[in-house]
C-alpha cells in the first residue's frame, strides 16, 4: 500500500511539471504584447517598455518558466501582476471557498443519486421511467442556466437566498449555508443525473447476480442485501465517474462562481486569463493540477476499500 | 419509521437554517445608524501602491484611502483641496503649490510639502499607466512645509489635472517602499481599507478614517467595492439590491435596470471610429492625398452605425474634441455628408477612379457586425478593404502595421488629446507624421496664455477635421445606475463618478 502511495504521489509530481511546462509555454505563446496587456492602450511606448523590462519579459520562454519553477517549488508562486497580491496568499484563501462549493455538490450528488439510482433499480415501473427522463434532461441542461433560473426563481422573485455573494461559515453558519445552497444545486444537477444513471445500472446488474438470489434465500433482509453488499459492487463505477465529475465541477465551479459572484479559485480564474495575469493563472493550474491528483488518489484508495479485488499491492 | 422521521426532523432543522439566513440586501455596518455604499467595478484594484496607482473605472479605489492635491468639480474644472492654491511662473515651468498643513495620515504621520513633493516624483517613476501625467516634472521640492515648488522641463497644461488625478494621491511616507505596499494603502484619505475581510479581486471592504480632515465629503460611512467579472451576476446583485451603483458595460441589461428602479445616468467619454493612422503615404501611397481621407470620411452613414452598431448610445460626430472643449465646434459636425457617390468622384479627382486596396486589423474587440459593415462602406466608394486577424491589436496598431484601423479612445482634455493622439510624437500618431501647422499650434497649446491656447486648440480641431486625419463617426455612451436611495453627479472626463458625488438620495 505504502509503496504504491509514493509512486501515485511521483508519477504525481511528474504530471504537475508536465501541465505546468504545457501551461506557461501556451500563456507566452499566446501572442500579442503582455505588457502592452498591463498597462492598457492609455500608457505610452516608454511606459509599456518600462513595465516589460520590470518584468523581465525580454528574456527567453524557458529561462522565465525555469524561474518560475524554481520559486514554485521553493512555495514561492510570484506576485499577481494585476493585484499586487502574493500569489500562494490568493490561491489559498479562495481555495477553501471553492472546495466547500465543489465538496458540497460532489456530497449532495453521491447521496441524491445513491437515493434516485437505488430507487429506480428496485422499483422500476414509472419511478424508474421519471427517473431516467429526468437524469437524462438534467445533464442536457448547461449548469450556468439552472444556475441563472435558480437566482431568478429564488433569490429574486420568492427572495429566500441570496442572488451573489459568500458568507465565510466562521461568520455565520445559516448564512452561509444560505449562500451556498444555490450555487451547489447548479453544480450538482449535471452530476447528480450521471451517477444516478450509473448506480441504477450497476444495481441492476448486481442484482442479477446469483449470490444476491443466495443471500436472499439464507434470509438476509433486503435493505441489508442492498445496503451491504450490493452497494459495495455497484459502487466500484459509480466511484469512478464521481471522480471524473468531481473535475468536471471544478471547471463547472468557474462558471458558477462568476454568476453567483463568489470569491473562489473560479471567479479569479476567469480575471485572470482575461487580463492576462500569468503568475496568478500559473498559481491556478498548479493548485487545479494538486487536486485533481490528489482526489484520483483518494478515489483509487477508496476502490481498494470497497471492492479487495481491485486492490493493488 | 423511526428512522424516517429523524431523517426528516434533520431535513427540517437544515431548511430552516437556510432560510434562515434569509437573502434580501446586505445588511449595513455594524453600529446602529452607520451607512453603507456599496458600488459595483467591473475591474479590481490593479494596486494601492499611490505611486502606480491606474485612474478611470479604478479612481474610486484611490479616492477611498487617498487625497488627491487637487479635485475636479463635476464638469472637470479643477478646485483647491489640499492644495489651497497653485501658480505658474510667467514661463510657465515653476509651479508653486501652497498645501494644508492640518492634515495627518491614517498612521498618524504629518502630511507636509515635503512628503508631496517625494509622492509626486514617485509617481513620475513609477510604471502607472497615466505615469506621463509628470513626464515634464524635472523635480519637486518642499520651499518650506507649506510650499512646494514643481520644475517643469517645458510647460504642460495636463500637469494641473493631473494633480486632481492620480498624480496627485498622497501616501503616508513610511509607507514608501513597504513589502505590502500594493495591498495596504496608508493614505489620509475618507476611508481606510479592511484588509481583513477584503478579497482582492473581489470584494473590498472599507471603513470610516477617523482622522479625515474634510469628513463632509464623505457621504457614507462605510464603502464596499464589489467586483463583477459577468454582467449577469451584475444584475443579479441589482435586483436583489446588493449594489447601490455601479458602471454597467452591457448596454442589453439597461432596460431591466429601468425596470428593477435603477436610474440610467448617461455621460459620453470616448469617441469611435476609424483612424488614419498613414497620413504620410508611407505604407498606402493613396492615403498621402488629403481628397482620399476626405472621400472615406464621406463614405460612412454615420447615423445608421450608431443605431445598429452602438444600440442608439452616443452622439454622432466628426470631430474629436468634445463639446465640454473650447475647441469645439458643432458646424464642424455637417463637414462631411454620407455621400458615396460624391465620394467616388473625389477618389477618381485624387487619381484613383477605381478606388484601391486598404489593409485593416481585425479584433474580437470589434465583434462580428463591424468588419462587415466597415467593408461594405468601403466598397461602396470604390475602396476594397483586406482584414487580417490580429492577435495583438493595440500592439499591431501602434507598431505600426497598418494605414488605417478602427479604435476607441478618450476624449481628454485639449492638450492631453493633443499629446496623446495628434501630436508628431503622439503614441496613437504610429508613423509620427508631423505637420507644421500642428506642431506650431500644439506648441501655443502648451505654453500660450489661457486664451491663446483655446484658439489655437479650436483652430487645431478645425484643420484636422479639414485635413480629414480621422474618421470619426460618434462619441460613446456611458452609464452609471444607481438604485432608488442613491444619486450621483457624473464626471466629465472620466469613466465613473467621483466617490464624493455619490451621494444618498434624501
Amino acid at each position: 500500500m505504502g509503496s504504491f502511495i509514493a509512486r501515485r504521489l511521483i508519477s504525481g509530481a511528474v504530471l504537475l511539471v508536465v501541465i505546468t511546462t504545457l501551461a506557461f509555454l501556451l500563456l507566452y505563446a499566446g501572442g500579442g504584447d503582455i505588457a502592452r496587456k498591463i498597462m492598457g492602450d492609455q500608457a505610452t511606448q516608454e511606459a509599456v517598455a518600462q513595465k516589460a523590462r520590470e518584468l523581465g519579459l525580454n528574456r527567453p520562454v524557458l529561462s522565465q518558466y525555469s524561474d518560475w519553477l524554481r520559486h514554485a517549488v521553493q512555495g514561492d508562486l510570484g506576485v499577481s501582476w494585476f493585484n499586487g497580491q502574493q500569489v500562494t496568499r490568493a490561491v489559498t484563501t479562495r481555495l477553501s471557498v471553492t472546495l466547500s462549493l465543489v465538496i458540497g455538490a460532489i456530497t449532495v450528488a453521491a447521496l441524491l443519486a445513491i437515493l434516485l439510482g437505488v430507487t429506480a433499480a428496485l422499483r422500476r415501473g414509472w419511478a424508474d421511467r421519471v427517473i431516467q427522463v429526468g437524469a437524462v434532461i438534467a445533464q442536457a441542461i448547461p449548469n450556468f442556466l439552472v444556475a441563472l433560473f435558480l437566482v431568478l426563481v429564488f433569490a429574486i422573485n420568492l427572495k429566500l437566498f441570496r442572488a451573489t455573494g459568500y458568507v465565510q461559515p466562521a461568520t455565520n453558519i445559516g448564512r452561509w449555508i444560505n449562500s451556498i445552497t444555490l450555487p451547489v444545486a447548479a453544480l450538482c444537477i449535471g452530476s447528480t443525473a450521471s451517477v444516478t444513471q450509473q448506480i441504477r445500472g450497476s444495481v441492476i446488474d448486481a442484482l442479477r447476480q446469483d449470490y444476491v438470489r443466495t443471500l436472499r434465500a439464507r434470509g438476509l433482509s433486503f435493505r441489508r442485501t442492498i445496503f451491504k453488499h450490493v452497494l459495495r459492487n455497484a459502487g466500484g463505477p459509480a466511484l469512478a465517474v464521481l471522480a471524473v465529475q468531481f473535475v468536471g465541477m471544478l471547471g463547472g465551479a468557474v462558471i458558477i462562481e462568476q454568476v453567483f459572484a463568489i470569491p473562489g479559485l473560479g471567479q479569479i480564474s476567469v480575471l485572470a486569463t482575461q487580463q492576462g495575469d500569468i503568475p496568478l493563472v500559473m498559481g491556478l493550474v498548479l493548485v487545479m493540477a494538486v487536486i485533481v491528483v490528489i482526489v484520483n488518489l483518494a478515489i483509487d484508495l477508496i476502490q481498494g476499500w470497497l471492492n479487495p479485488k481491485v486492490r493493488l499491492r | 419509521m423511526a428512522r424516517h422521521l429523524k431523517a426528516l426532523a434533520a431535513a427540517a432543522a437544515a431548511l430552516s437554517l437556510m432560510v434562515a439566513g434569509c437573502s434580501g440586501g446586505d445588511a449595513g455596518g455594524g453600529a446602529a445608524a452607520e451607512t453603507t455604499l456599496t458600488l459595483g467595478s467591473i475591474t479590481q484594484a490593479t494596486t494601492f501602491a499611490a505611486k502606480d496607482m491606474r485612474w478611470a473605472n479604478e479612481s474610486f479605489y484611490g479616492q477611498a484611502v487617498y487625497d488627491t492635491l487637487l479635485i475636479a468639480d463635476p464638469e472637470g474644472k479643477v478646485q483647491p483641496h489640499v492644495a489651497t492654491e497653485w501658480t505658474y511662473d510667467t514661463a510657465k515651468t515653476k509651479l508653486t503649490l501652497k498645501i494644508r498643513t492640518d492634515i495627518k495620515f491614517s498612521d498618524g504621520e504629518k502630511l507636509t510639502a515635503d512628503v508631496v513633493a517625494q509622492n509626486l516624483k514617485r509617481f513620475r517613476d513609477g510604471v502607472s499607466p497615466n505615469k506621463n501625467l509628470l513626464e515634464e516634472l524635472a523635480d519637486a521640492k518642499a520651499v518650506d512645509e507649506s510650499t512646494v515648488e514643481l520644475t517643469l522641463k517645458q510647460p504642460d497644461p495636463g500637469v494641473i489635472v493631473g494633480l486632481s488625478r492620480n498624480a496627485g494621491l498622497i501616501a503616508s511616507p513610511k509607507s514608501f517602499g513597504a513589502a505590502d505596499e500594493k495591498t495596504k494603502p496608508v493614505g489620509s484619505g475618507p476611508y481606510v481599507l479592511d484588509t481583513e475581510k477584503t478579497v482582492p479581486g473581489t470584494e473590498y471592504y472599507f471603513k470610516k478614517n477617523p482622522t479625515y480632515w474634510k469628513p463632509e465629503m464623505r457621504k457614507y460611512d462605510n464603502l464596499v467595492v464589489k467586483v463583477f467579472t459577468d454582467p449577469t451576476a451584475l444584475l443579479n446583485a441589482a435586483k436583489s439590491g446588493q449594489v447601490n451603483g455601479s458602471n454597467v458595460i452591457d448596454r442589453g441589461t439597461l432596460k431591466e435596470y429601468e425596470a428593477s428602479g435603477y436610474t440610467l445616468n448617461k455621460f459620453e467619454l470616448d469617441w469611435l471610429g476609424v483612424i488614419l493612422y498613414d497620413r504620410g503615404g508611407s505604407m498606402t501611397p493613396a492615403m498621402k492625398d488629403v481628397r482620399v481621407r476626405r472621400a472615406i470620411n464621406m463614405a460612412f452613414d454615420r447615423a445608421s452605425i450608431l443605431t445598429t452598431y452602438g444600440q442608439g448610445f452616443g452622439t454622432v460626430t466628426e470631430q474629436i474634441f468634445p463639446p465640454r472643449s473650447a475647441a469645439f465646434d458643432k458646424s464642424l459636425d455637417s463637414t462631411y455628408k454620407y455621400d458615396p457617390a460624391a465620394a467616388k468622384a473625389l477618389l477618381a479627382q485624387a487619381g484613383f477612379p477605381n478606388g484601391f486596396t486598404l489593409k485593416m486589423p481585425t479584433s474580437p474587440l470589434m465583434g462580428t457586425t463591424l468588419p462587415p459593415i466597415i467593408q461594405q462602406q468601403l466598397k461602396d466608394i470604390g475602396v476594397t478593404v483586406e482584414f487580417t486577424q490580429s492577435t495583438d491589436y493595440i500592439g499591431d496598431m501602434l507598431a505600426p502595421k497598418y494605414s488605417a484601423a478602427w479604435m476607441q479612445l478618450q476624449t481628454d482634455e485639449d492638450f492631453a488629446l493633443y499629446k496623446f493622439q495628434i501630436g508628431p510624437v503622439a503614441t496613437w500618431n504610429p508613423f509620427k507624421y508631423a505637420d507644421p501647422k500642428v506642431t506650431a499650434l500644439g506648441a501655443t497649446m502648451r505654453a500660450g496664455s489661457d486664451a491663446d491656447a483655446a484658439a489655437a486648440a479650436k483652430e487645431l480641431n478645425a484643420y484636422i477635421v479639414d485635413q480629414a486625419w480621422f474618421v470619426p463617426w460618434y462619441r460613446t455612451q456611458g452609464v452609471f445606475v444607481t438604485d432608488a436611495k442613491t444619486q450621483v453627479k457624473t464626471q466629465a472626463g472620466n469613466a465613473i463618478p467621483y466617490l464624493w458625488n455619490i451621494t444618498p438620495k434624501a
